[in-house]
């Protein structure tokens, strides 16, 4: 290499990183700027969203263009703390400035992000506009928007929404927890959509609304969930059993029983948690046996079961040196937690 | 008469919560409704102010840094001078043993997270219009 040739890359090095020290520089004070003003209006505009939310504020007093983007941000925070009328006042400042159409056309952004991003912003502004825009991406071709989506549902809190939340869970097309985080997020209001899918013809749509009716549900849903233990689906019997323990179903205990003979193991150990948690002492023998003999989940179900029921029983039986390790080790629990 | 109303014959209302947009949105509800606010931001501080201040009631989130909302309504029900403060909890924990545990450790009533500004003032109202 040349004299001239080591002279010449050096002084573009030397140019090169002087410039990006610059662009930093520059960057820098940008952002300190934004900060700055961000700061000083910060209080201000928290009040005048918190006003704008109570419905406090004319329209006409709405801010000026240019704190408009703040206060959207603001507002959209404040959505996820709040219900009732001030989540409807909310959705009327979004609708009123053009910020719900102006999401909605960029969930056909050619990006993904941009989607992603539209589909998540949508949902904190409390507009039911966009609940059939966010239900079709639920189909998008990309994963980030379906689950962005899918939040979005569950915080607007539509029953529309139930069903096809249900259906991209059980077709992996969003992500489990956060399908069924939305779902819950919906509460007593997805029940009435959900009931039906405890009757589809897919199997694993029964298991999913089974679950979640049995989250969210009441005692009145003991019925509907106690025929689901002789669902031809062992997924659809196991979550019937668990979900009527969640509920504490007394009426369900005969037929939690009969489930305690399931021919599937995993059924077996779920009827056993459900009785243990309805409180039924009267299956304690049956628990006790298969504590005794069953394979090895039903049986650590059934002498976990028999703790919180009988512990005097468990610990009885749990002295006989043949009585098998699942009654020992609970037997052991239960003493140590008490 | 509490020593609050006392001094300047607004009611005065504690507001403890580490989420500060939770703090702004309760504060203006209460203020636009003629209460005055005492915001804190956690435990410590939640209960250093109602001592000192002993407002008319007490709103506390149940999860807060130093003490949580549980352990300030017992520490309040243990001093005399702040037993007989009401205290509503502001908790995102609605399973019934949380609820539960708030009632044993002492709180009057309590409001589930997200909440209504509008169902918040109506407790605040029903429970200071009852002293």
């Amino acid at each position: 290499m040349t004299l001239d040739a080591v002279v010449w890359t050096a002084l573009v090095l030397t140019a090169a990183g002087s410039l990006s020290v610059y662009l930093l520089a520059v960057r820098r004070l940008y952002l300190m700027r934004s900060d700055r003003r961000y700061s000083a209006g910060g209080e201000r505009l928290a009040t005048l969203a918190a006003a704008l939310a109570a419905g406090d504020l004319e329209p006409a007093n709405d801010p000026a263009q240019a704190e408009l983007e703040l206060l959207a941000e603001l507002l959209a925070r404040y959505s996820r703390q709040l219900t009732g009328e001030a989540r409807s006042n909310i959705a009327a400042f979004f609708e009123r400035h053009g910020l719900i159409a102006r999401e909605l056309a960029h969930l056909g952004h050619r990006r993904p992000w941009r989607r992603a991003r539209a589909a998540f912003l949508l949902g904190d502004m409390c507009s039911q506009q966009a609940v059939e825009p966010l239900l079709r991406a639920l189909d998008d071709p990309s994963r980030d928007v379906r689950s962005a989506a899918a939040r979005s549902l569950g915080r607007l809190g539509s029953g529309r929404a139930v069903e096809p939340l249900v259906r991209a869970l059980v077709e992996q097309r969003v992500p489990r927890a956060v399908g069924g985080h939305a779902l819950l997020t919906l509460g007593s209001e997805a029940l009435g959509p959900l009931r039906p899918l405890i009757l589809d013809t897919e199997a694993v749509v029964r298991a999913t609304a089974v679950e979640l009716v049995g989250l969210l549900g009441d005692a009145n849903d003991a019925g509907l969930l106690t025929d689901r233990l002789r669902d031809s689906a062992a997924e659809v019997r196991a979550k019937a059993a668990r979900a009527l323990g969640r509920l504490g179903a007394e009426e369900a205990t005969m037929a939690l029983r009969e489930a305690l003979g399931d021919r599937i193991g995993f059924v077996r150990a779920n009827a056993a948690i459900a009785l243990g948690l309805v409180g039924d002492r009267a299956s304690a023998p049956a628990l006790l046996e298969m504590a005794r003999s069953d394979e090895f989940d039903p049986a650590h179900a059934a002498a976990r079961a028999l703790s919180r029921l009988y512990p005097e029983l468990l610990w009885s039986a749990a002295r006989d040196s043949t009585s098998g390790p699942h009654l020992a080790e609970a037997a052991d629990l239960t003493a140590v937690a008490r | 008469m509490s020593v609050a109303m006392a001094t300047n014959g607004t009611p005065l209302v504690l507001v403890a919560d580490d989420d500060p947009d939770i703090l702004t949105l309760v504060g203006f509800r209460l203020e636009r409704a003629g209460y005055e606010v005492l915001p804190a931001r956690d435990g410590e501080e939640a209960l250093a102010l109602a001592l000192e201040r002993q407002p008319d009631l007490a709103i506390l989130d149940v999860m807060m840094p130093k003490l949580d909302g549980y352990e300030v309504t017992q520490r309040l029900r243990d001093d005399p001078a702040t037993s007989g403060m009401p205290v509503i909890l502001l908790t995102a924990r609605v399973q019934e043993a949380d609820i539960t545990r708030g009632f044993e450790a002492g709180a009057d009533d309590y409001i589930k997270k997200p909440f209504s500004p509008q169902e918040l003032r109506a407790r605040v109202q029903a429970i200071l219009g009852r002293r």
